[in-house]
């Protein structure tokens, strides 16, 4: 999910001109969408602020990516989890832990685990999913919501397609496109959790929302906040970036 | 009362061949009825102490809810306070704490249940620390070592010295990981452990878990001396505010299957009684026929009808009292021979699992004097039953139409 994100918002360069909400073609919002993982590279850092009953955390991120394959986590506060790596490569997902020096692959079975702690699985951080492709969509609503223009479009994984929603729900900007949240819901068509979006700002010369809020709705008082610091977009980078040996760095 | 006996013995000796076919057909049911109830008993007890002594006890303690979801947070709250009262009562504790992540070793990975125990406590509390298949059990003071599972060691390919990375979700959000020898793998106790267990010293979990002080469950064995329940019932006024469940309650389907096959025991030597009844009522049957004439010619002489039926089913009882007496002889041999030999059942189906729990497949007997005491008062009592009819038949002959058969 946070690569998703990340391409998301490494390729709003496609600012569309005119989007009136009488004309507007589902499928290109959608594919838009799904064209931000064509992203051809970021850098940048964040801060992942965890929030559970039992714990909170700040982590200090520095991230990589290429394209929707490749793209490196290193951890660099606190103290106590610095040099923390996570390589993503494919659809395969590894740790690097500098206390005991040792790379670990996660197996299949864990990819619904929690990634460093956070509400967003390792599988969030894989999925490739593409919108228009896997999900039949219809345009829900168009129009005023809370004082803004919004478009709303609802999404049911076709039989198929190796989704775990039941169905997904992207509300965007009418204006710019720029989403607002996007609600997930389980195959019992129950809402599991939402995410929001805020803080938009123009970086370099696009705009895009900086904040990030992963909600689990059976969990009120538990959160997960991703923030940026910096982006850049669309830099060269090393392509030794994105293998083991890189992560063992 | 001897006379009565003496006759029944001769009437017995009339027809040997007859009295020999009933006399084996009667001590073959003894027999095995014996080796039956010995085995049974043996494989129950067994079953019963594979549960409470190898691992899960005669009674647990958690905290509330802590079956439910296994979190690391419900812990128990002052366990001190219930493992004063376990040693107060006499009654071995050991308090472990459980967390879950990510085991290991080399390219493969697999999710793992992590144990943080105490191991000189678990030793003198269970027999499990005795279960391993290679390598050794932790000792006391053992330090970034652990013992594991049978199946997982296999998935990991574990060996011995095999170096194991752990990567769990601390308590306070952290990854917490930590590199492990392995030192020993576990034979099968239950299907979870043999799966899933990474077992090491408390001391290690709480470091790998960032969990000071948590433990999750508490589990107690009396070794016999108390039940199940007796042992629930030392902490039931102290616990406000944990769960305490009996083995029985833990395994529900288990225990009710362990009771039926008890009952099941008596309802099956209650079919084979049915079939000792109708055989030794054929056999009384075919001797009073025989001897008509004779009961005729008494009952002509004026002897009382109880006196026939005494006559009739002391014969049966003598037949029985003999029956029986041999028939545990061979049943005590067949136990000798069940223990010293047993029988392995594995080579028939594989491992014996139920519910999770892995059983011995090696049936040998457990003879009590009861269950002797049991098939020779049944015996007797239900061939004495048996020849009551034929008894009874004899005795209301009229002594004229008796004396004119033949």
């Amino acid at each position: 999910m946070i690569l998703r994100l990340l391409s998301f918002l490494t390729l709003f360069f496609v600012v569309p001109g005119s989007a009136y909400a009488k004309d507007v073609d589902v499928k290109k919002i959608l594919d838009h969408v799904d064209d931000l993982y064509r992203g051809k590279s970021s850098q940048g850092i964040m801060q992942m602020h965890v929030k559970t009953e039992n714990w909170e955390r700040k982590l200090k991120i520095e991230f990589w990516s290429q394209g929707k394959e490749d793209s490196l986590m290193r951890i660099l506060a606190p103290k106590k989890e610095k040099g923390t790596a996570t390589l993503k490569s494919g659809k395969n997902i590894w740790n690097y832990l500098p206390k005991i020096k040792r790379v670990i692959k996660i197996p299949s079975s864990m990819m619904g685990g929690s990634w460093m702690g956070s509400h967003f699985t390792n599988d969030d951080l894989v999925k490739e999913s593409r919108m228009a492709e896997d999900y039949n969509f219809e345009l829900s609503f168009s129009g005023k919501r809370k004082n803004k223009e919004v478009i709303e479009i609802s999404c049911i994984p076709k039989e198929d397609a190796a989704v775990v929603w039941g169905k997904v729900l992207v509300r965007v900007q009418t204006s710019d496109w720029l989403p607002i949240d996007i609600e997930y819901y389980d195959e019992e068509m129950k809402l599991n959790r939402v995410m929001n979006f805020d803080k938009f700002k123009k970086v370099g010369a696009r705009t895009v929302p900086t904040t990030m809020i992963l909600q689990p709705v059976d969990k009120p008082n538990e959160k997960t906040v991703v923030s940026y610091d910096e982006i850049n977009f669309d830099l060269e980078l090393p392509k030794d970036l994105f293998s083991l040996r890189n992560l063992q760095r | 009362m001897p006379l009565t006996f003496k006759i029944a013995t001769r009437n017995l000796l009339r027809n040997k061949k007859r009295t020999l076919i009933t006399l084996s057909a009667l001590i073959f049911n003894c027999a095995m009825l014996i080796a039956l109830f010995a085995m049974m008993r043996y494989w129950i007890e067994q079953s019963i102490t594979n549960i409470t002594s190898l691992a899960i006890g005669q009674v647990q303690i958690h905290a509330p809810e802590y079956r439910e979801d296994r979190s690391l947070y419900k812990s128990i709250e002052n366990p001190e306070e219930y493992l004063a009262i376990a040693k107060a009562a006499e009654v071995a504790a050991s308090p472990r704490a459980y967390g879950y992540g990510l085991a290991s070793i080399d390219t493969k990975s697999a999710g793992a249940q992590y144990w943080g125990i105490e191991p000189s406590k678990e030793r003198q509390t269970f027999r499990f620390a005795e279960y391993i298949l290679e390598g050794k059990f932790l000792s006391d003071n053992s330090k970034q070592e652990v013992v594991i599972g049978r199946k997982l060691a296999r998935s990991l390919n574990a060996k011995i010295g095999s170096e194991l990375i752990a990567v769990v979700q601390a308590a306070d959000g952290s990854m917490g990981n930590e590199i492990y020898r392995v030192g020993g793998i576990l034979q099968t106790i239950s299907e979870e452990m043999d799966r899933s267990a990474v077992i090491m010293h408390q001391n290690d979990f709480q470091e790998l878990f960032s969990s000071a002080g948590r433990i999750h469950e508490i589990a107690l064995n009396s070794n016999n001396k108390l039940t199940s329940t007796q042992v629930a019932d030392e902490f039931n006024a102290a616990a406000k505010k944990v769960e305490i469940k009996t083995w029985e309650q833990l395994l529900p389907t288990l225990a009710d299957m362990l009771r039926v096959s008890r009952s099941a025991m008596y309802v099956f030597s209650f079919i084979f009684f049915i079939a000792v009844g109708f055989g030794v009522l054929n056999t009384m049957l075919m001797a009073t026929h025989d001897r008509v004439r004779e009961y005729g010619m008494l009952k002509a002489l004026g002897t009382k009808p109880w006196r026939i039926i005494v006559d009739v089913c002391s014969e049966a009882f003598v037949l029985s009292a003999c029956a029986a007496i041999l028939g545990s002889l061979a049943g005590v041999f067949l136990c000798f021979l069940l223990d010293t030999y047993g029988i392995d059942l594995s080579s028939m189906g594989g491992s014996m699992r139920m519910s999770g729990i892995a059983f011995d497949p090696v049936l040998r007997s457990d003879l009590k004097p009861i269950d002797i005491i049991f098939t020779i008062i049944a015996t007797s009592a239900c061939c004495v039953l048996a020849s009551l009819f034929p008894a009874i038949k004899a005795a209301r002959l009229s002594p004229i139409k008796a004396m004119q058969k033949h």
